[in-house]
């Protein structure tokens, strides 16, 4: 199967950390100092404890209950009640594969797997959840569900849809370059198609 | 997992700080709870009556039908000490998740930061906990741990010594150094009114030896504290507490929480616990 | 000049006073009021300075304010000698007066749905519903603001709009609101959560992220 788009890659910089869905997997998705991306199931092993509320130093993710820190292999590498201790290699975040490209972070719930072929040279524009499912966004944009829509009446933009729990799907929408109004444009453009989909939600 | 043995225990369904009626629910049962400033009542939606008790500064009722002893809390007895209702709040979480973060300390520089602990000050040194078999209660002593504002009334950073208490499945009793009187223990305690296995209502209530701060400084406190907490209540996946020890891993410093759990699962109280790893 | 805030520690506007306060170097004399369980905002002592019976009010001798957009203003331009936290432009200051009507707008929507998580406060029908619009505006404004190179509600510096509305945006997740599907919102919480002398409140972390472990310090 493709792997799922989760995040554009500018929406997570550095230091960030944020809740996401893979095919109906919830999983804390975050980026160390150093630029890599990791994708963990959102629980702390310790007490459960939602991973996405948690917070990076350097290149770990902290949780935000007890500060238990764990590297971007996901093993355990510090329990700040026990500062001395070196904690077991059996205490580990676990996760899937997750990589980027097309300025895109992609994970892969079931074992790696190529995220699909774009264009050279687009841009991140926005993403934007749908109070809709995927085949609504579709039929809206004038196209079949698939994990690239390409625009029929907008050739410059690109959407690449990740349904969420709940019947929603959040839309990660990428653009040609632009001139700076154009942008604009596309932005309002999108909100144009959220509202026409969600009408036809309600209709 | 099934009530039966929780509705035999007393849980708060009101305070008695203002006369009132509230519509409420307890281990999904709807109830109506009524309390005139003297005397309260507690009816089903069959308009069946429950019985009632006004204790710590609540109104107790109980849906079973053998009722087990309520708890004692002595000092709440003792003249001097300021006795404070601290209210409700609600939180979408497991009743026992609720009890158990109100036994954990390794929480207080991250989620407390600045009022229960602060780093680097992190470590959790050794403490004792057993199973007080002759009154079926959980118990910690010589817990230890360094706060830069431990209470309302604590000024700047001290080190703080605690004993934790459990001697009901949903709630705790917790002694602290209380300081304007090194040689007495402040009383907190929290009591959880079960609305349904993933939700709950904390009523926190306190015991202290305090001259200086208002009564409303002394709320605020508290309800300061519990609302930290409910922000990492609401995010434990799995919302039931899971009693199976291969669910979750605990380290030395979760002494209290190991023994509670063991504790609630010898006496099958599972009402808001899941038994085997799912 | 000092003033005295009566508070309550779980309201967001108060919040949002506490906050502008600390962002602005003031210190106020707080004054604790029980609104839950006593309803202190009720007594008689209380009515006498604001009969509304609201949370916050500022006293600062014979002035008496009540209302968090007042106080902010009040606090922005009594205080704020860079002019920057109250714009005195004619846009800049209609702008952020809009904001402001927005920021009230949140608190009738999420901010009354936390009210009812915590609290038990029933809120009105269909707060979900107009939070979701209000949070979907407020996006597309800072998504737009940040492609202008502008990271805040009005201009290039945060404003008292930026504080009034970030108190409900920050606390929806106590309502339930999970803030994942706005980025730009989310981005934006994280500046204001990132401004020296920031203040948190309880839903509101502080950003652990930027404590150095070894001192303690930011």
């Amino acid at each position: 199967m493709t792997p799922c788009p989760v995040a554009l890659s500018r929406d997570l910089p550095p230091g960030g950390v944020k809740r996401v869905f893979a095919r109906g997997r919830e999983l804390a998705l975050w980026r160390g100092a150093s630029g890599q991306v990791a994708a963990w199931d959102n629980r702390c092993p310790h007490r459960g404890m939602r991973l996405s509320h948690g917070f990076v130093r350097g290149d770990r993710l902290a949780c935000l209950y007890h500060g238990w820190q764990y590297g971007t292999d996901g093993t355990c590498a510090h329990i700040p009640a026990h500062p001395e201790l070196c904690p077991p290699a059996t205490i580990r975040a676990t996760g899937c594969d997750a990589a980027e490209a097309g300025g895109v972070i992609w994970v892969a719930p079931e074992g790696y797997a190529a995220p699909p072929e774009l264009p050279r040279g687009l841009v991140a524009l926005r993403s934007l959840t749908f109070r809709c499912d995927a085949a609504r966004l579709a039929r809206i944009c004038g196209l079949e569900a698939a994990p690239v829509l390409y625009l029929p009446d907008h050739p410059s933009l690109v959407i690449l849809p990740n349904p969420l729990p709940g019947g929603q799907v959040e839309a990660h929408v990428l653009t040609a370059p632009l001139p700076a109004a154009d942008r604009v444009a596309a932005v309002h453009l999108t909100e144009a198609l959220r509202r026409a989909a969600e009408a036809e939600e309600t209709a | 997992m099934s009530r039966d043995h929780a509705v035999n225990d007393w849980y708060p369904v009101a305070d008695t700080v203002r006369p009132g009626a509230r519509a409420t629910r307890l281990l999904d049962t709807d109830l109506q709870v009524a309390w005139d400033g003297a005397a309260a009542a507690v009816t089903d939606a069959a308009g069946t009556a429950h019985p009632v008790q006004i204790r710590y500064g609540h109104v107790w009722t109980c849906l079973g039908a053998a009722p087990r002893a309520l708890f004692e809390i002595s000092e709440a007895e003792e003249p001097g000490r300021r006795l404070v209702p601290c209210g409700r709040v609600r939180v979408r979480c497991s009743p026992l998740r609720a009890v158990e973060n109100f036994l954990d300390i390794a929480h207080f520089p991250f989620v407390h930061k600045g009022i229960l602990g602060a780093e680097p000050q992190t470590e959790v040194f050794p403490y004792a906990v057993k199973i007080r078999e002759e009154v079926d209660e959980v118990w910690a002593t010589q817990v230890r741990f360094h706060q830069p504002q431990a209470a309302k009334s604590a000024g700047g950073a001290t080190e703080i010594r605690y004993e934790y208490r459990v001697p009901h499945p949903m709630a705790a009793v917790l002694y602290k150094t209380c300081p304007p009187r090194p040689e007495a223990w402040d009383v907190i305690a929290i009591f959880v009114q079960p609305v349904s296995e993933t939700e709950c209502i904390a009523w926190p209530w306190m015991a202290l030896y305090d001259d200086e701060s208002s009564h409303a400084e002394m709320v605020q406190f508290q309800q300061e504290i519990f609302v930290q907490d409910r922000s990492i209540l609401e995010n434990q996946l799995p919302v039931r507490l899971p009693l199976d020890p291969r669910m979750e891993i605990p380290t030395r410093a979760d002494l209290t929480s190991i023994a509670y759990r063991r504790w609630l699962k010898r006496r099958g109280a599972t009402y808001g616990a899941m038994t085997e790893a799912q | 000049m000092t003033f005295t805030l009566y508070n309550d520690v779980l309201d967001a506007e108060c919040y949002k006073v506490r906050l502008l306060a600390a962002l602005l170097g003031l210190s106020p004399r707080i004054a604790a009021v029980e609104a839950h369980p006593g309803a202190g905002h009720r007594a008689a002592d209380f009515l006498a300075l604001n009969p509304a019976g609201t949370l916050p009010v500022a006293a600062a001798g014979d002035l008496v304010l009540s209302g968090a957009p007042a106080i902010l203003v009040w606090m922005a331009a009594a205080h704020d000698v860079t002019d920057r936290w109250y714009p005195r432009d004619p846009g800049p200051m209609a702008q952020v007066q809009a904001w402001l009507e927005t920021a009230s707008a949140l608190a009738a929507t999420a901010g009354a749905l936390r009210r009812e998580a915590l609290l038990e406060h029933p809120a009105p029908s269909g707060a979900a519903q107009s939070a979701e619009a209000l949070l979907r505006r407020m996006e597309l404004h800072l998504l737009l603001q940040g492609m202008g190179g502008r990271g805040w509600l009005v201009g290039t510096h945060p404003t008292v709009a930026d504080i009034a509305c970030f108190a409900d945006v920050a606390l929806a997740p106590d309502a339930g609101i999970a803030l994942d599907p706005y980025p730009a919102l989310h981005a934006w919480t994280l500046r204001l959560r990132a401004l020296p002398d920031f203040l948190e409140m309880p839903g509101i972390a502080p950003l652990h992220a930027l404590v150095d472990p070894l001192t303690g310090h930011r």
